[in-house]
């Protein structure tokens, strides 16, 4: 029986392969879309396991201790925890040519572990690791720079940070904290991050950790429920703990610079005290000083009078005495003399006093300035450090998961995408695959009618009978499914990952096996296979041997519908005739064939469609609904457009429109959702700008106070509808009531438009503009102009849209590899299917192709006969699968769900060619290879008896 | 007469694999034109050899066979092919009917591919089945599918109709009307009718008896006494 049953399979290998096939493909399908997202996350979850991403990422508005570190380090569950520092700054290469924007990081040893791709690690302060992605850019001339430099024009507070101004590059790396390809925002610079560097902590010379890293003691995987319950389980724990760390930091501070202040103002009296006693010291001895000067000179004026009176004298002597006394007189005069002589000396010493005074007094006074000036300066000081202290504002903690961090946020939604679409197509593919084996199995049932017969009368019991065609199927199942299992499973995920790798950090898709996956596809196929043959042998085995062994008359010619339209009937050709009753002669394998061709060409017109849509919907978005060039947000000064912006919107644009834009609560009855409301300073030429259009063109009106128009995302996620009244709520809970008189097609992001004079009239102020819509001149560089105006201070962004709509097409490029995946399967659906059905349908005919071909059809003519059919088959096939795949297409695109972003389900007028004629071109391969099969038919088999 | 079907030292060996299998070692024979020629023999003489070469439904491995000065062994595929389309009516033991065609339609498929064919519904009414020509196969007896082959062999209006085992599948009064036809068709239509058939008690209708025997001509004779098909009893 065995023996027989492998031979059974040797001889119809064709058959057998079939089943092995559609088993195949079906499993591979099945098992490879399915595994593709769980085999994603589990690398990228090993990529995160082994560099410790953080649980915890702690910020404070105070920043971080040592203290902290250690205290939070202590704490149940932690594995590790670290400080670490961050800042954003502004450096150019070598030859400072060109200019990037770093997010600096310090490096850390237990979490947020970096993987080197290219270098070494750091071993010094002023070595540091660039971003691989910036290693690996062509043309890149950060490629070879060894050196960057920080640039002067960094603000003074973020140069003073770093200990060196110029780092040597040592190698390159990757970091967990940068799994996607977006490197965030910044305010510097361009506006956004080039890339990240890792430098050693020493590098930086803060004081405080700007963050605190921590990892919890556990290895679960990521987005994992299990994953989600640890960490519910610790928030409100480390919620507690953060927020009393920064409170007690805060409350460090606070004493710290009180005790300061303390200090100082006590010094500051010591100062004043001692300063003064000096002062006065100095005041004294100068009033000495003058006292004895002013004695000094009334002894010199003493002196001097009695000098004058003892000369005066002597002169009167002189006359009286004559010559006699002459010389007692000279004596006399001598004396006098040295008198004088005594006194000039003395008034010359005086002199000197006065002038050594004046300049004591010089000292003094300046002394005195000074020294009110520096008290003052220092009580000024004391004052503001109280201030200060007084202003310190209470620190506010944020306590990050990992969902804050955009590449961990962005790889859960993206990877997501292949798991709504694995939920869709496998079903299908499993589906064909059952009801080509029922097919196969019912005609291989039916071909060994008489077999069955010989070994029902030989004595065998009908469950070996069925146990020889169950092995038959059976075995075809398995290593069907056990193949398709296998690559499946294996490449799927890598060749969905190859489009991710654009945005990802590149990593190798390791092989992942789920034991579950495989028993669910073995167990699938078995059932495809083994059920459908029980199936379809149950009722042959009930026959009693001898009828069996009798030969099954023939199904018997059946007029079709068609013939009762004489009409057309009478029209046709007369092979053609007998094509049109051959198709509805066999109703199994006309449902079959409509279904597999109709399944290859929906699945055809589903993958092209998601293509179209894709990629579409930033075409439509930026090139269809928001038409302007770019968008600007501004400060207000004074709640007025600043003069140098109304200047630079004058110089560099063609046509402006201002408009308020701010963030919004759409508040519904179960859930609150923020969108962006948009309140134009008038509708006058919006087209130029946005053009609000309903799904079928017509323009949306225009929203007079109190009403508003909807961008189609809040129709279709929130149910809000022309005529409904929506509650819009601001962060202040100011509240809006707008009626909705409109809902025009957008893509990206939800809207609001309103009318300034919603705001005048419901919340009694004028709205005040922040932005405007740009249209540059005809002919002009829009990067440029755009550069320009951003260029000014009061312009806080600038987007140009050309770029934005690049940058969303390229992100949407990743399911263009899945559309490709989709396109080979169907084209392997349609092959497998057509093959199979064609030569079910030959075996089946085998004598009435001999037949005709003894009767001399000509190859082409006997080919036309049996494949004319086929034609026709897939002629309505393919129509049907239209019908189908825009269905399909529909609930796929209805499952792929992005942030933000709703497609635009379309598809386009050449999708539909391609997916026809693709079906085609199958079918007409299957042809050729049917071709020679029937060429090979050996007309002795007209001869031969019925079996 | 001149031969209108000639075999000359044909011999046909098949190979199957190692190992070589005579079917035909060396036969000739003729059959002149309007015969009504019964070939007959063992199971395994090797009369389904010589029918599927005069067929051209095969090809010989030496010697020749000519149908009307045609040297059926030298033709291409494509040259064979247009020679049982235009030169070669079967009637085969099982009909081989087209179960999804009419009877009518039987014979229109291969009416129409014909250079000269004879009108199908005419060719019906004279096989007697002018009432059934619009019924299925199914609805059909065996003897009115065989008479409906018949009629689909004539309407190519070929120069001749090969047979084989036309009535083996028939019971006996069938049989027998079926051979009826067979013999007016060739009287009535001068048409040459070579039949092959393990039943020797068929020669005795036929006008020219070719015997077969281990893929040789064992005898071929004229029969010089000719039985209606009504007194052949087997």
């Amino acid at each position: 029986m065995k023996l027989s049953a492998l031979r059974e399979i040797k001889s119809s290998l064709g058959r057998y392969m079939a089943i092995l096939a559609i088993i195949a493909l079906g499993v591979g399908f099945f098992s490879g879309v399915r595994i593709t997202t769980p085999t994603m996350v589990y690398n990228m979850n090993g990529f995160l396991q082994e560099g410790q991403l953080y649980d915890y990422r702690l910020l404070s508005t105070i920043g971080w201790e040592k203290s902290d570190v250690e205290d939070l380090a202590s704490q149940p569950d932690v594995r590790a925890c670290e400080g670490a520092y961050s800042a954003d700054i502004l450096c150019t290469d070598r030859d400072g040519k060109n200019e990037y924007v770093f997010k600096a990081h310090s490096l850390t040893e237990n979490v947020n572990k970096i993987k080197l791709t290219s270098g070494r690690m750091p071993e010094s302060p002023d070595e540091c690791l660039l971003d691989a992605k910036m290693g690996g850019m062509k043309n890149s001339d950060m490629e070879g720079s060894s050196v960057i430099r920080i640039k002067d024009s960094n603000e003074q507070e973020t140069i003073g940070m770093f200990r060196y101004r110029k780092y040597k590059v040592v190698g390159y790396c990757y970091s967990p904290l940068y799994i996607n390809f977006e490197r965030g925002t910044t305010s510097i610079g361009t506006g956004s991050v080039s890339g990240f560097m890792y430098v050693m902590p020493e590098a930086f010379r803060s004081k405080a950790y700007s963050e605190i890293y921590v990892r919890f003691d556990e290895d679960e995987t990521i987005y994992s429920e299990g994953y989600k319950d640890y960490m519910d389980a610790h928030e409100d724990l480390w919620e507690r703990i953060t927020r009393e760390h920064a409170d007690a930091r805060y409350e460090r501070l606070v004493s710290d610079a009180e005790e300061k202040i303390a200090d100082g103002t006590r010094k500051l009296e010591d100062n004043r005290s001692e300063g003064e006693k000096k002062l006065s010291d100095a005041e004294q001895e100068l009033a000495e000083a003058r006292k004895t000067l002013d004695e000094t000179s009334q002894q010199l004026a003493a002196a001097k009078e009695q000098i004058d009176s003892g000369r005066a004298e002597l002169e009167k002597m002189k006359q009286q005495l004559g010559e006699a006394a002459a010389a007692q007189l000279a004596e006399q005069e001598a004396v006098l003399d040295a008198s004088e002589e005594e006194y000039e000396k003395g008034l010359a010493e005086y002199q000197k006093g006065e002038d050594d005074y004046a300049s004591g007094l010089e000292t003094y006074n300046s002394n005195k300035q000074n020294f009110d000036s520096r008290i003052a300066d220092a009580e000024r000081e004391i004052a503001d450090a109280r201030d200060a202290v007084a202003s310190l504002k209470k620190p506010e903690t944020f306590l990050m998961g990992r969902g804050t961090n955009i590449g961990v946020a962005c790889f859960e939604n993206d990877s997501d995408i292949v798991a709504q679409v694995a939920k869709v197509f496998p079903i299908f593919f499993i589906l064909v695959a059952a009801l080509v084996c029922m097919t196969t199995m019912s005609r291989m049932v039916e071909e060994q009618r008489t077999q069955i017969g010989v070994f029902k009368a030989l004595g065998y019991s009908n469950g070996s009978i069925m146990g020889r065609l169950m092995f038959y199927s059976g075995s075809a199942a398995v290593i069907g499914a056990a193949a398709g299992y296998a690559v499946g499973t294996m490449l799927f995920p890598r060749v969905i990952w190859m489009t991710y790798q654009l945005m990802y950090v590149d990593l190798e898709m390791k092989y992942m096996f789920d034991v579950k996956l495989a028993v669910i596809s073995g167990a699938v196929s078995l059932l495809c296979s083994v059920g459908t043959t029980w199936a379809s042998c149950r009722y042959e085995l009930s026959e009693t041997a001898a009828s069996l062994m009798r030969p099954k008359a023939p199904k018997a010619g059946k007029r079709v519908l068609l013939e009762r339209i004489p009409f057309i009937w009478k029209r046709l050709r007369f092979l053609v005739k007998v094509s049109v009753r051959n198709i509805f002669r066999y109703k199994k394998r006309f449902f079959m064939m409509i279904l597999g061709i109709s399944g290859c060409t929906a699945l055809l017109l589903t993958g092209f469609g998601i293509k179209d849509s894709v990629a579409g919907f930033a075409d439509v978005q930026y090139g269809e609904v928001f038409v302007t060039d770019a968008d600007m947000i501004f400060d207000p000064e004074d709640g007025k457009l600043p003069e140098s912006v109304e200047k630079l919107l004058a110089e560099h644009t063609a046509e402006h429109k201002l408009l308020r834009e701010c963030s919004w609560d759409l508040v519904t009855k179960d859930k609150t959702k923020s969108i962006t409301l948009e309140v134009p300073e008038n509708y006058d030429g919006m087209d130029s700008f946005v053009r609000m259009n309903t799904a079928d063109g017509e323009p949306v009106p225009v929203p007079k106070s109190g009403e508003a128009v909807v961008s189609r995302s809040l129709e279709e996620r929130y149910g809000v509808h022309t005529g409904d009244t929506i509650t819009l709520r601001d962060d202040k809970l100011n509240e809006l009531h707008l009626k909705v008189i409109g809902v025009f097609r957008n893509h990206v992001y939800n809207y609001v438009f309103t009318c300034p004079e919603t705001f005048t009239e419901q919340l009694g102020t004028a709205p005040e503009f922040n932005g405007a819509f740009m249209n540059f001149a005809e002919g002009t560089d829009e990067f440029k102009e755009a550069a320009a105006i951003a260029g000014d201070k009061a312009v806080k962004n600038v987007t140009v849209y050309s770029e934005l709509k690049e940058r969303m097409r390229k992100t949407m490029s990743s399911l263009d590899y899945v559309v490709l995946l989709v396109i080979v399967s169907a084209a392997g659906l349609a092959f497998i299917v057509i093959y199979n059905l064609t030569n079910i349908n030959i075996t089946e005919r085998l004598r009435e192709i001999a037949t005709i071909k003894v009767l001399g059809f000509f190859r082409s003519e006997t080919s036309a006969y049996v494949l004319r059919e086929n034609i026709a088959l897939t002629a309505i096939g393919t129509l049907v699968g239209l019908g189908l795949g825009i269905l399909l297409h529909r609930f796929v695109m209805g499952q792929i769900v992005v942030d933000m972003v709703s497609f635009s389900v379309r598809i386009l007028p050449l999708s539909y060619v391609y997916s026809v004629v693709l079906t085609f071109v199958f079918n007409f391969l299957v042809d050729l290879v049917m071709e020679n099969k029937l060429e090979r038919i050996n007309m002795a088999e007209s001869l031969k008896t019925i079996d | 007469m001149s031969a209108f079907v000639e075999f000359r030292n044909v011999k046909k060996t098949y190979r199957t694999g190692e190992v070589e299998i005579e079917a035909l070692r060396d036969v000739s024979f003729e059959i002149g034109k309007g015969e009504f020629c019964v070939i007959v023999g063992a199971s395994g003489a090797g009369k389904t050899t010589i029918l599927n070469i005069l067929g051209g439904m095969d090809t010989l491995t030496s010697g020749s066979a000519k149908l009307d000065g045609v040297d059926i062994s030298q033709l291409t595929k494509k040259q064979l092919t247009a020679y049982r389309r235009y030169d070669v009516g079967f009637v085969f033991q099982f009909y081989n009917l087209v179960q999804n065609l009419t009877a009518l339609e039987n014979v229109e498929l291969a009416a129409q591919i014909c250079k000269d064919p004879l009108d199908a519904e005419k060719v019906l009414e004279q096989v007697g089945l002018a009432e059934r020509m619009k019924n299925f196969p199914a609805q059909l007896s065996g003897g009115e599918q065989q008479r409906v082959a018949i009629a689909r062999a004539l309407a190519k209006n070929p120069k001749l109709l090969l047979c084989d085992e036309p009535t083996g599948a028939l019971d006996y009064n069938t049989g027998k009307s079926v051979l009826k036809l067979l013999q007016d068709t060739c009287r009535n239509n001068g048409m040459t009718v070579v039949v092959i058939t393990h039943n020797s008690a068929l020669a005795a209708m036929a006008d020219r008896i070719i015997t077969v025997k281990s893929g040789m001509v064992e005898s071929m004779r004229l029969n010089d006494e000719i039985v209606d098909v009504e007194q052949i009893e087997w």
